[in-house]
C-alpha cells in the first residue's frame, strides 16, 4: 500500500501507513472495554498481591515492606483453616447434589406440554430472583419459633429444628436453600446438551432392546459428559466464593460452622479493619481457584466431541 | 443424519390390548403430573408465602404460623401497611428512615447506566474483534476471555482497593464503572455478530459508509436478539449484585435496594412484614422481566453454558 505513495516522498517509507491509520481506528473500538478490564479486573490482582506483601491498611495506605509474614500468619490461623475446610464441604456437598438433581428435573421435565413448560419457569425464576431476597426469606421459613417449615414439620408431628443456630445443621440448611435456588440455572443449560444428543442413538438402543436405565447410562450420560464437565467447573468455581446467603443468614456461626472463606475475608477487609490480611487471603483464594480451573479446563479440552 | 420417519416405520411396535395400553400411560401421566406437581409446591410455596406475607400486618403473620392452615397463607385482614412502611410513606415507615423508594431508584438508574454503557462498550468491542483487521487480535481476545477466569467474589476485596485508590468509593461511579464492560456480553455478541453475513457489511462500505455506519445500519439492526439477551442479563446481574455496594458504598443515600434489604435483617428487631415487602418490591421488576422474556433468559443462560 505505502509502495504506491513512495514516489511522492524521496525519504524513507512513510511510518503513518493507511494500514497503520485503519488499526488505529480499529483500536479506537475496542479501547473502552480494554481500560475496564485492565483496570478493574486485571488491576485488582496486582493491588491484592502488594497489599499483602506491604504493610497496609484503608486510611493509611502502603506501609514497609513485610514479605511473606501475612501468608505465615494464615498457615498459623485456626480460624483460616476452618474457613477452607467449611468452604469444601460446602462445594463438595452442594454441587454433587445440585448436579444430580438438575439432571433428573432436565429428564423429566424435557418434553413438550404446556404442564412441564410452567414447571419449568418456577424453577427458573429463584435463579433471576436476587440471592438477597431469597437468602432473607428462606432465613425467615428456617426461623426456630415463627418459620413456615417448623410449622410444616410440627404439623406432621415432629419436634421443631433450630436450623440456622445448630452447629450442625447450618451449613446443610445454607446448602439446601442454595440448590434449591440454583438448580434452574443447571437444568436449563443440561436440558439444552439433552437436546443435542441425536435421536438415532436411542432409536438404535430401543431396537437393541435397552432399557431406559441402559439408555440413560450408555448413551445420555458419555454423550452429555462435555457439558456435564462444564457445569460441575462453573458451579464449583462460582459456590467456593459463596458469600450472600452466609452474610444474612447466619454471619459465618454459629461456632464458626458456616464461616466460609469469602465471608472471613469480608470480616478482616471491612470489620477487623485488617486489609493486608484479607488481601493475602484474597490473593490464595484467587490462586486456588485459577488451579482448580486450570486443572478442570485441561480435563474438559481432553475430552471426545461426538 | 437419517430422518426419524424412516427409522421408526421399521421398529416393531408390540402390540398391547388397549385397556393395558391405556392402564400404562394413565399411570405414566399420573406419575408425570404428581411429581410435577410436588416441584411446583416446592417452588412456589416461598414465593407465595412472601408476597401475602407482604400483604398482611406483622400481627397476623405469626398469629397464624401455627397450627398450618390455608391462614398461615393467605391474610384475614388485606394491607399494604409494610409497603407504606418500606417506602417511608408512613409515620413509623420515617421514624424508622426507611427509604426504600430512594433505593429502588438508586438501583434502577445504576442498572440503566451499566446496561446502557455495557451495551455500547460491549457492542464496539465485539464488533472488533468480529469484523476489524488488527495485529494480534488473537492475543487481545485472550487477555478478554482470560477475565472469565477471575473468580468474582473472591476479588471484591481488592477491588475495593482499587476504587479507593482511584477516589471513587462511596459514588454512583463505584457502582457502574466497574462494570461497564463485561467480558462474557462481548464473547456472546461476537458470536451473533458472526452470524450476519459479511457480505453486508462490504456493500456497506462500498457505499461510503464509515464503521459507525456499518454498525448503525448493518450490525445492530442484525443482532438485536443478541443484544436483548446480553442486556437482560446484565440488568439481572446488576440489579440482583449485593457484595460489591455493599463494601463499595458506605452512605445511606447511595444504597441499593439489595443491601437495604439485608440491613433489615441486621438489626435487634427484625420486621418481618418489611422484609416481605422489601422483598417484594426488589423482585418485581426481575421476575416481570423473566416472565415477559423468557426466551431469550433461556437463550441467553444456555449460551453461556454451551460456548464450550
Amino acid at each position: 500500500m505505502s509502495a504506491v505513495a513512495a514516489p511522492a516522498i524521496p525519504q524513507a517509507r512513510r511510518w503513518w501507513t493507511t494500514r497503520r491509520r485503519s488499526y488505529a481506528i480499529a483500536f479506537l473500538f475496542i479501547i473502552p472495554a480494554l481500560v475496564n478490564f485492565a483496570v478493574f479486573r486485571y488491576l485488582p490482582i496486582l493491588a491484592a498481591i502488594r497489599s499483602s506483601l506491604w504493610q497496609y491498611s484503608l486510611l493509611g495506605g502502603y506501609g514497609q515492606f513485610i514479605g511473606l509474614q501475612a501468608y505465615a500468619r494464615m498457615l498459623q490461623d485456626p480460624i483460616f483453616w476452618k474457613s477452607l475446610q467449611v468452604t469444601t464441604v460446602y462445594v463438595a456437598t452442594k454441587v454433587p447434589a445440585q448436579i444430580a438433581l438438575s439432571m433428573g428435573l432436565a429428564l423429566f421435565l424435557a418434553r413438550e406440554n404446556r404442564f412441564a413448560a410452567f414447571v419449568r419457569s418456577a424453577i427458573f425464576a429463584p435463579v433471576v430472583s436476587s440471592i438477597v431476597v431469597v437468602s432473607v426469606i428462606w432465613a425467615l421459613m428456617y426461623h426456630v419459633q415463627l418459620g413456615l417449615i417448623n410449622s410444616i414439620i410440627t404439623s406432621v408431628g415432629l419436634p421443631r429444628i433450630a436450623f440456622l443456630s445448630n452447629a450442625d445443621l447450618a451449613l446443610t440448611a445454607i446448602v439446601i436453600m442454595m440448590v434449591w435456588k440454583e438448580i434452574g440455572f443447571s437444568m436449563i443449560i443440561l436440558m439444552a446438551g439433552l437436546k443435542g444428543i441425536p435421536d438415532m442413538f436411542y432409536e438404535a438402543a430401543r431396537i437393541d432392546g435397552a432399557t431406559r436405565w441402559q439408555q440413560f447410562w450408555s448413551i445420555t450420560l458419555p454423550l452429555l459428559r462435555r457439558v456435564l464437565m462444564f457445569v460441575v467447573v462453573t458451579q464449583t468455581i462460582f459456590s467456593f466464593q459463596v458469600f450472600v446467603p452466609v452474610y444474612t443468614m447466619t454471619k459465618g456461626g454459629p461456632l464458626d460452622a458456616t464461616k466460609v472463606i469469602v465471608y472471613y475475608i469480608y470480616q478482616h477487609g471491612f470489620l477487623f479493619q485488617d486489609m493486608g490480611y484479607a488481601a493475602a487471603m484474597s490473593t490464595l483464594t484467587l490462586m486456588i481457584l485459577l488451579v482448580v480451573s486450570a486443572v478442570q479446563m485441561r480435563l474438559l479440552r481432553s475430552e471426545v466431541d461426538y | 443424519m437419517l430422518k426419524r420417519a424412516v427409522l421408526v416405520q421399521h421398529v416393531p411396535v408390540p402390540r398391547a390390548s388397549s385397556f393395558t395400553h391405556w392402564l400404562q400411560s394413565a399411570m405414566q401421566q399420573t406419575w408425570f403430573y404428581t411429581l410435577g406437581a410436588v416441584v411446583l409446591v416446592i417452588y412456589v410455596t416461598p414465593f407465595l408465602w412472601m408476597i401475602l406475607g407482604s400483604l398482611r400486618r406483622e400481627v397476623e403473620i405469626f398469629q397464624y404460623t401455627y397450627p398450618l392452615t390455608w391462614r398461615t397463607f393467605v391474610p384475614v385482614e388485606w394491607s399494604l401497611k409494610n409497603f407504606l412502611d418500606v417506602l417511608g410513606m408512613s409515620p413509623e415507615g420515617n421514624s424508622f428512615g426507611l427509604n426504600f423508594g430512594r433505593a429502588l431508584a438508586n438501583t434502577a438508574l445504576v442498572s440503566a447506566a451499566v446496561v446502557a454503557s455495557s451495551l455500547v462498550v460491549n457492542t464496539m468491542g465485539a464488533y472488533f474483534f468480529a469484523r476489524l483487521d488488527f495485529p494480534r487480535k488473537g492475543f487481545l481476545l485472550l487477555f478478554v476471555i482470560a477475565t472469565m477466569l477471575i473468580p468474582f467474589e473472591a476479588v471484591m476485596v481488592p477491588l475495593y482497593i482499587v476504587v479507593r485508590s482511584l477516589h471513587l468509593q462511596d459514588s454512583y461511579w463505584a457502582l457502574i464503572l466497574p462494570w461497564y464492560a463485561s467480558p462474557f456480553v462481548i464473547f456472546a455478541l461476537v458470536q451473533f455478530i458472526g452470524e450476519i453475513p459479511k457480505e453486508l457489511d462490504e456493500a456497506a462500505i462500498i457505499d461510503g459508509a464509515s464503521h459507525v455506519g456499518v454498525l448503525r445500519h448493518v450490525i445492530i439492526p442484525n443482532a438485536v436478539p443478541g443484544l436483548v439477551t446480553t442486556a437482560l442479563l446484565e440488568f439481572q446481574f446488576i440489579w440482583n449484585l449485593f457484595y460489591w455496594p455493599l463494601i463499595a458504598v458506605g452512605s445511606k443515600d447511595l444504597q441499593t435496594i439489595q443491601v437495604a434489604i439485608a440491613q433489615q435483617t441486621t438489626q435487634t428487631q427484625v420486621y418481618w412484614g418489611r422484609i416481605f415487602a422489601g422483598s417484594v418490591l426488589a423482585s418485581v421488576p426481575v421476575i416481570l422481566l423473566f416472565l415477559l422474556m423468557q426466551r431469550y433468559y433461556v437463550k441467553g443462560v444456555v449460551m453461556s453454558g454451551l460456548k464450550g
